[in-house]
């Protein structure tokens, strides 16, 4: 006998049968694969080195001790100065969030522009940024240091920030222009009839259907432009660097001596801004807004 | 389209045409010219014609480069596929704590490889992680040293990309399934369709956009593939685990061969324009506004 | 009332309005990729005493080498110049100079008598077309020989002078349950060891004939043949898990006597510092060479864009100076490991291996260039991938090693 389709609809089942019981039995299995790299990084910013020499890297530290996180936050040295990460963490926001904003304004538009009004071209547009997105993006940063010093906004917030715009672009219009692609067209045709133009379908039709799309947005461009290192290097200007920077000296030296419960802090304090970014953005993974529009 | 529509619509793609052609097309156009050269650490404009594309692919470490990106691309992609999509629809079912499950699965992709990579390196290495918490458990049979054997290290690189990247796809799933209209399920319940058959194919037809969606971010991650592969092996044992994205910034930078770097950059343009062209072509053809 | 104290009083603030001005005139940012608690201790020496001698050092560090150096070019392409920067000894700045980026310090030169105090080779890796255009600051190691003596007194093995001693000694730490070398298996270190070998077996001419004149008669000669050899036959005292390790995890199997021995450079010594350890009592330092010492040099240098502003020229002139002054280098090398690039200082007062290598840099026969300044780089990367391919695929034999070397030595780079 089959189960019939409960489907995600209704009241939280539960009854414990063998299906849910396999259900969570699979998730949590996945959980622990997924969890294991963190838990070895969290023991090892809790241990001191010579305890890590030992190498038992799944033991748990024999005297748990936050001294390597503090001095990740506050003392690492990262160059002359041994000031730890935090030199960088405001930078890293007044690069994120414009950087963010305007990247997913810029590729909203663009994706419901290219997917619903289809002006000529525009096949061969989203061609040419999709094609683009696969070079590694490396090979860009010397021509458009070259743009970037004549237009004169080289080392600087607004030159960082378009950067990101610029290599944001494809992923964000990508996604928008699909979630756009797969709405009913009869939405738009009936707002149409309406007499609603291009700024009116979008600002109060498309755009609250797009929340879950928004969502993900976020956390592409949230992850990405937090966890640039190159980028924000060449473009931002020596008084903006991010975060990245001094991670990346704490975590790269070619020569010197490696500190490895600095490093592990170090990387998971950089990871609380995405972090807490996805937790939050959970609330708006709502269920059924594009139906109830249609169904209404 | 009335003229006011069609204004604002080539007003909205301003931003995006300027930088195309002027960021995209402008920067790879002075990328192909200077694969043409022969260019060190900095750009030069001596001309020496193929020359660098003969290097290339006369270059042993290219040659596996190409081979590891094909068998990791298509593992990666499927693997992550449908791990991510398993994992949604799976949590779509009104679990506790979906929240908490929602983050633990997601959380890789915030974390950069630099540091996640020394932990997976070793987590796998067989002197320090699972092979050797194996053999402390008394299991002196258990082999896990794929990290270390030239002709399996490609795989632990899927491994690790697929834990980064399978909470991703399974947050774009999530959205698309949120999308699917309640209406469905209950019409399969009254058919009496088994589960798995409506998902496997009522529900996932309709979220050809999610896949689509999933499948091209998946593909680029693929091409960008670099952060991993110095991370977990920097291309090792040997140059078993090279992957082109790795070719071309280490000689940009590191070898100061920007020539060869551009020469094998250009190379993967024209690969991936020898894919999408054909795609986009057959979808200009359809009517309909069918996602990519 | 005049008195001497109010003129001394007076004289002391017109100059104390004075000096502010002056000092602040002489701004240098520095680009480097010192970042570890070591090495951020010595570059401190340098913005110290470049402080003391009126000059402000502005810090712009940036780990790993490809990176900061990425970081500069783009910055000096852009217009923004960073005024001094760091790069490896050797050719790494050829490009620069061909592009007129860099201002030379031939005044310097001359004023502080480079050819009297200087080693030849790095003379020669500063000079071009006649002009010397970076300031060389240290000298780095590249081929020592680090033992553990615990580990050795369990197996009962003295540590070894030549190449021919070493096998007999690894087969000893095998047979007593260590490893017997440990190894970092990665595409570097790999080349690092390869280097060891050509130094230590071919010595000073064969290494300079290989990487300097590409030689590739010499490369299908029987003394090639015996160095891969050689090379490859260390593969047989490595731990399984040694590819894709860091140094120091390496380094840290010899301080815990785990493992018997590490070639590595003088760098390797901050991490038996950070244990506790000194050269002499828990461990032991050497060079292996069977023509005598052979000592692969290598390096860090500072070299200086041309700048339009006068003011900060000047601090560039004032920055290049502090760095070879005998008293910058002196404690420059005691808190970074390396030894001092100048001949004629009084090393005494540091550690006991830096003390061997500062008699050798007296003795020019036991000197080797090192390969960074002998190539450029995009030649020692494409051997690097060949030697890195020899020692981790048993698919490549020795002949098929040879043949591919020759041929990518007769490659235009």
């Amino acid at each position: 006998m089959s189960a019939s389709v409960r489907g995600p609809h209704g009241r939280r089942p539960w009854k414990l049968t063998p299906a849910r019981l396999g259900l969570y039995g699979f998730l949590i299995i996945c959980a622990l694969f997924f969890l294991t790299p963190l838990y070895v990084m969290i023991v090892t910013s809790l241990k001191d080195m010579p305890e890590i020499r030992e190498a038992h890297i799944l033991g748990l530290p024999t005297a748990p001790s936050l001294a390597a996180w503090s001095k990740a936050w506050f003392a690492a040295c990262t160059g002359l100065t041994c000031n730890g990460i935090r030199v960088g963490f405001v930078n890293s926001l007044r690069i994120m969030i414009p950087s963010v904003i305007v990247s997913i304004i810029v590729g909203a538009i663009t994706g419901y522009a290219l997917s619903f009004w289809r002006p000529r071209g525009a096949v061969l547009l989203f061609g040419v940024l999709i094609a683009v997105a696969f070079i590694p993006y490396q090979v860009f940063i010397y021509p458009l240091v070259r743009i970037f010093s004549y237009l004169g906004i080289n080392n600087s917030i607004a030159g960082i920030v378009t950067i990101h715009t610029i290599f944001g672009l494809p992923t964000m219009t990508l996604i928008f222009r699909n979630h756009f692609a797969a709405l009913p067209e009869e939405l738009f045709k009936a707002a149409r009839v309406d007499g609603a133009g291009f700024w009116r379908i979008f600002g109060v039709i498309m755009l609250p259907m797009a929340l879950p799309i928004i969502v993900v947005a976020v956390i592409l461009q949230v992850t990405g432009i937090w966890n640039d290192f190159i980028f924000g290097l060449v473009f931002a200007g020596r008084e903006n660097l991010p975060m990245t920077v001094q991670l990346n000296n704490i975590v790269n030296s070619t020569q010197g001596e490696r500190e490895y419960n600095v490093e592990m802090a170090a990387t998971l304090l950089t990871a609380i801004v995405p972090l807490v970014v996805y937790f939050v953005s959970g609330r708006w993974f709502v269920r059924g807004i594009a139906a109830g529009a249609v169904k209404g | 389209m009335r003229i006011g529509s069609r204004l604002s619509t080539h007003l909205a793609l301003a931003p995006a045409l300027l930088i195309a052609l002027v960021a995209y097309c402008g920067a790879m156009g002075w990328t192909i010219w200077i694969s043409f050269t022969n260019s060190r650490m900095l750009p030069s404009s001596v001309f020496v014609g193929l020359r660098q594309y003969s290097s290339l692919l006369a270059n042993e470490r290219w040659q596996v480069s190409v081979q590891n990106i094909a068998i990791f691309g298509v593992l990666f992609i499927a693997m992550a596929l449908a791990l991510g999509f398993v994992l949604a629809a799976l949590i779509d079912q009104r679990v506790r704590a979906e929240g908490l499950l929602r983050s633990v699965f997601l959380y890789p992709f915030s974390m950069s490889f630099i540091v996640t990579g020394l932990a997976w390196r070793w987590l796998l290495n067989p002197t320090l992680g699972i092979e050797k918490v194996g053999h402390d458990l008394g299991l002196a049979w258990f082999r896990f040293d794929w990290l270390v054997r030239p002709e399996r290290v490609i795989y632990t690189l899927v491994f690790a990309a697929v834990w980064h990247a399978a909470g991703l796809v399974m947050a774009i799933m999530l959205a698309g399934l949120r999308g699917v209209d309640p209406e469905i399920w209950k019409a399969a319940r009254v058919d009496g369709i088994p589960a798995w058959r409506a998902y496997l194919f009522i529900v996932v037809p309709l979220m050809r956009g999610s896949f689509a969606t999933a499948v091209i971010l998946l593909a680029v991650s693929v091409a960008r593939l670099y952060d991993l592969s110095v991370a977990m092996t920097n291309g090792g044992p040997g140059i078993a685990s090279e992957v082109p994205a790795k070719f071309v910034m280490d000689h940009l930078f590191e070898r100061g061969n920007v020539g060869l770097a551009t020469a094998a950059a250009t190379t993967m343009l024209i690969t991936v324009v020898a894919v999408l062209a054909p795609l986009m072509y057959w979808q200009y053809r359809q009517p309909a506004r069918r996602p990519v | 009332m005049f008195t001497y104290r109010s003129a001394g009083f007076a004289v002391a603030a017109m100059l104390a309005l004075a000096t502010p001005a002056i000092a602040q005139e002489q701004r240098a940012e520095v680009i480097h990729w010192w970042t570890s608690g070591g090495e951020s201790a010595a570059v401190k020496v340098f913005a110290d005493q470049f402080q003391a001698a009126g000059g402000t050092w502005v810090d712009t560090a940036i780990a790993g080498g490809a990176n900061a150096r990425t970081a500069a070019i783009n910055r000096t392409v852009g217009g923004n110049p960073p005024a001094a920067m760091q790069l490896n000894t050797g050719k790494q700045f050829d490009d620069l100079v061909e592009n007129d980026l860099l201002a030379n310090v031939d005044a310097q030169a001359a004023a502080q008598n480079w050819q009297a105090i200087l080693p030849p080779s790095f003379l020669e890796a500063v000079t071009r077309n006649g002009h010397e255009y970076a300031v060389p600051v240290n000298i780095h190691g590249q081929n020592w020989l680090f033992y553990s003596n615990d580990a050795l007194a369990k197996a009962g093995v003295q540590p070894p002078n030549n190449w021919d001693d070493l096998f007999p000694a690894l087969d000893k730490l095998k047979a007593a349950g260590m490893i017997p070398l440990a190894f970092s298996g990665q595409k570097n270190w790999e080349r690092n060891l390869f280097n060891n070998v050509m130094a230590g077996r071919g010595g000073h001419d064969f290494f300079v004939a290989f990487w300097g004149k590409r030689d590739v008669a010499m490369v299908k000669g029987p003394e090639f043949r015996n160095i891969a050899e050689t090379f490859k036959r260390l593969r047989n005292y490595v731990d399984p898990g040694s590819p894709g390790r860091n140094w120091n995890d390496a380094t840290s199997l010899v301080i815990q006597g785990k493992a018997g021995m590490q070639f590595m450079g003088d760098w390797a010594k901050g991490e038996f510092t950070a244990a506790g350890q000194t050269p002499g009592k828990e461990y032991g330092c050497t060079v292996l060479g069977d023509h005598g010492i052979a000592y692969v040099m290598g390096g860090d240098v500072f070299v200086f864009p041309q700048l339009k502003d006068a003011n900060q020229t000047k601090a560039q002139q004032l920055l290049a100076r502090v760095l070879l002054e005998p008293d910058t280098q002196i404690k420059f090398a005691q808190k970074k490991g390396s030894i001092p690039v100048r001949l004629d200082l009084d090393t005494s007062s540091l550690d006991a291996c830096a003390r061997k290598a500062s008699g050798w840099i007296h003795n020019a026969n036991a000197q080797v260039p090192a390969n960074e300044m002998l190539s450029p780089p995009a030649l020692t990367g494409a051997i690097e991938d060949l030697i890195s391919q020899y020692w981790n695929d048993p698919g490549m034999t020795t002949d098929g090693f040879i043949t591919r070397v020759a041929n990518t030595l007769t490659q235009q780079f």
